[in-house]
């Protein structure tokens, strides 16, 4: 074949699509009603509460309260994940022993059983003249209608996630980098630091974020066991509720507004979190996604 | 000093695999592939040296110290898996220090630095492993093995996805850490050819034993059976079952009276037949391809097909696809195949 007979080729013709039009017509259309969906209830809420109603309800100190709550009893409920939850997830990833299809069905069941049953089921543990209520006041952990009562439900409904992520991302890391860590002089703890929980934390982090997200929209356990929340170990102001038992009590009364206002706050301030997150990643701040990113 | 390492008939089992007898001698600045096909035990084995896998029998020996209950991270062996198992989130530089770091050496940049260069990763440094290619990272991996000091290095298929050019530069490199470092390599690859290009013995499981072990004039002067014949490169194995049902005087009763209660194997025989002795056969040329070394036939004679060379610079013309030709076997050629008994374990 001789090249370069004719001097330089004809250029190539633009192409505008990298996939086939229809197909990305499919795509945009089919995750396009999805995203729909969710924004129009949101954009509803906004409309019902103009921006200085939302800014009045950040200056209601009951709402402040409730906000201050939900959050601090999610985040000890997140810590709580932190704890016993990667490390369940690590078990489960790991080891063999005979059971484990029951343990693994147990950590599932709080994602599937109705949160009512969940709260009624704790509300009979606790109450006044059972073991439990005198057990938790002895501990100084009293949870019937306590801040602490609010964290056991969260913990409850939420902790799951983050065992599920943790597992899953454990059993991720490959197996032979390990093996080479291990053989390269890592003993079996400094292999688990410098190894497998960085390669795992990004899918732990993501089963933090969807523990943290559970626990704060958590309503039902709460109506049972916390529906208001008395002063008492780290919450010292007047009786409150979470952020969830708020509205819910708003609508009960009538008060749409206020309702619809508060209701924007909160989803202003979960939205700006996941933004940071996301942001962060992608940015490649955050420690675990090193290694994905360029260069 | 490098040690001298003996695998004294090591038997381990792993998810009802079973492995061994194996027994092999590691003298420094030796090299031994262990080849076999997929499923033969050759991961296994290397997995045992390292310590992931329990010794279930047998002992592993380095200078006469028994290490087989030693944990992995003890045993001061460099095993690159398959895959190379480089941590995805350390650059490239962050991988060869690692080891470094764990022994908390104060002049981790330095030595790290120096073996980076020393495989031309320099400007590598600061990569993450996976925007690398398959040998840039074939390099990262040595370098990161060599930074821990290692007294022998056992490497699962290090060819793996490597081009032509790449795998030269990698035997290079295994060729230079015999010679200047002396760590002895293990290397495990289910094609002879790469094998042959490194090693100086060889060990050839299937099924989780040993077939056939020795250096590469043993292996090709006697290989035991058909399985090892085709893996030391024979071009032409043939069981005795492919060989009954010959007439008198036809290419298959030639064969089977000259063959060992295995079969027979030999090299392909070279075209046009040359002076001396050898009996004449014909055959019909099913595939002619070519190589730098000439064609390499193929035809079929007797209901046998039999692997030819047609040797020379590139010949201009192949032989036509159908056509009868002539061809000569040199009957010092054949190497006749039986079960021996492998004499194997060490130490005994």
């Amino acid at each position: 074949m001789s090249e370069g007979a004719g001097g330089a080729p004809p250029p190539a013709p633009a192409r505008r699509w990298r996939t086939g039009p229809l197909w990305l017509a499919l795509q945009i259309a089919l995750s396009g009603s999805l995203l729909l969906l969710f924004v129009i209830p949101i954009v509803a809420l906004f409309t019902y509460a103009p921006f200085h109603d939302i800014v009045s309800a950040y200056g209601d100190p009951a709402v402040r309260e409730a906000l201050w709550l939900t959050f601090f009893a999610s985040g000890i409920a997140v810590l709580t994940a932190v704890v016993f939850g990667i490390p369940l997830g690590y078990v489960l990833a790991r080891r063999k022993f005979p059971g484990r299809a029951v343990v693994e069905s147990l950590v599932a069941l709080p994602v599937v059983v109705p949160h009512l049953m969940v709260g009624l089921g704790l509300f009979f543990l606790v109450i006044p003249g059972t073991p439990g209520y005198r057990f938790t006041q002895a501990i100084g952990f009293p949870v019937y209608d306590t801040i602490w009562g609010v964290v056991l439900v969260m913990v409850f409904v939420s902790a799951p996630y983050t065992v599920l992520a943790s597992e899953l991302s454990f059993r991720a890391v490959d197996g032979r980098v390990l093996e080479a860590a291990r053989s390269l002089g890592a003993g079996s703890a400094t292999a688990f630091l410098t190894v497998t929980f960085p390669l795992a934390l990004r899918g732990i982090v993501a089963g933090l974020l969807l523990s943290w997200a559970r626990a704060v929209s958590e309503i039902g356990g709460l109506l049972i066991l916390a529906y208001a929340v008395y002063p008492g170990g780290p919450y010292t102001g007047p009786v409150t509720s979470t952020i969830s038992v708020l509205i819910y009590n708003l609508f009960q009364n009538g008060n749409l507004t206020e309702a619809a206002a508060v209701s924007s706050l909160f989803l202003l301030f979960a939205f700006a979190l996941f933004l940071i997150v996301r942001l962060g990643e992608r940015s490649g701040w955050v420690p675990w996604r090193r290694g994905e990113l360029a260069p | 000093m490098t040690p001298t390492w003996v695998v004294d008939r090591v038997e381990s089992d792993l998810d009802g695999f079973h492995l061994g007898p194996v027994g092999l001698t590691i003298p420094p600045a030796s090299a031994v592939a262990v080849l076999g096909a997929s499923g033969a035990g050759k991961t296994t084995l290397l997995r045992t040296l390292a310590g992931f896998v329990p010794v279930r029998r047998g002992r592993i020996l380095r200078d006469g110290q028994d290490i087989s209950s030693w944990l992995p991270e003890e045993r001061n062996l460099g095993y690159v898996p398959q895959g190379l198992g480089l941590l995805p989130h350390r650059t490239v530089e962050g991988n060869v220090r690692y080891p470094l770091e764990l022994r908390g050496a104060a002049d981790t940049g330095a030595r790290a630095r120096e073996l980076l260069d020393r495989f031309g990763l320099g400007r590598l440094a600061r990569r993450y492993p996976t925007r690398l290619s398959g040998g840039e990272q074939q390099r990262v991996a040595i370098a990161r093995a060599l930074a821990a000091s290692p007294e022998l290095i056992v490497w699962d298929e290090p060819w793996q996805g490597l081009d032509v050019l790449a795998r030269h530069d990698l035997g290079v490199v295994l060729e230079q850490l015999r010679e200047t470092e002396r760590v002895p390599v293990v290397v495990v690859t289910h094609d002879p050819g790469l094998a042959f290009s490194v090693a100086d013995t060889f060990l050839v499981l299937s099924e989780g034993r040993v077939r056939e072990q020795g250096d590469a004039a043993s292996l090709l002067r006697a290989p035991s059976d058909p399985f090892a014949a085709r893996f030391v490169g024979f071009e032409n194995v043939f069981p005795p079952a492919e060989l009954i049902g010959g007439t008198r005087g036809s290419l298959r009763t030639w064969l089977l009276e000259r063959a060992g209660p295995e079969g027979i194997a030999f090299a392909a025989p070279s075209l046009p037949v040359g002076p001396g002795p050898g009996a004449t056969w014909s055959g019909r040329v099913r595939a002619a391809r070519p190589s730098p070394h000439g064609f390499a036939i193929e035809l079929v004679s007797d209901d046998l097909t039999v692997h030819l060379r047609l040797p020379g610079p590139i010949v201009e013309r192949a032989p036509a696809l159908g056509t009868t030709i002539g061809f000569a076997i040199d009957p010092t050629s054949l190497h006749p195949l039986g079960r021996r008994v492998v004499a194997s374990p060490e130490g005994s």
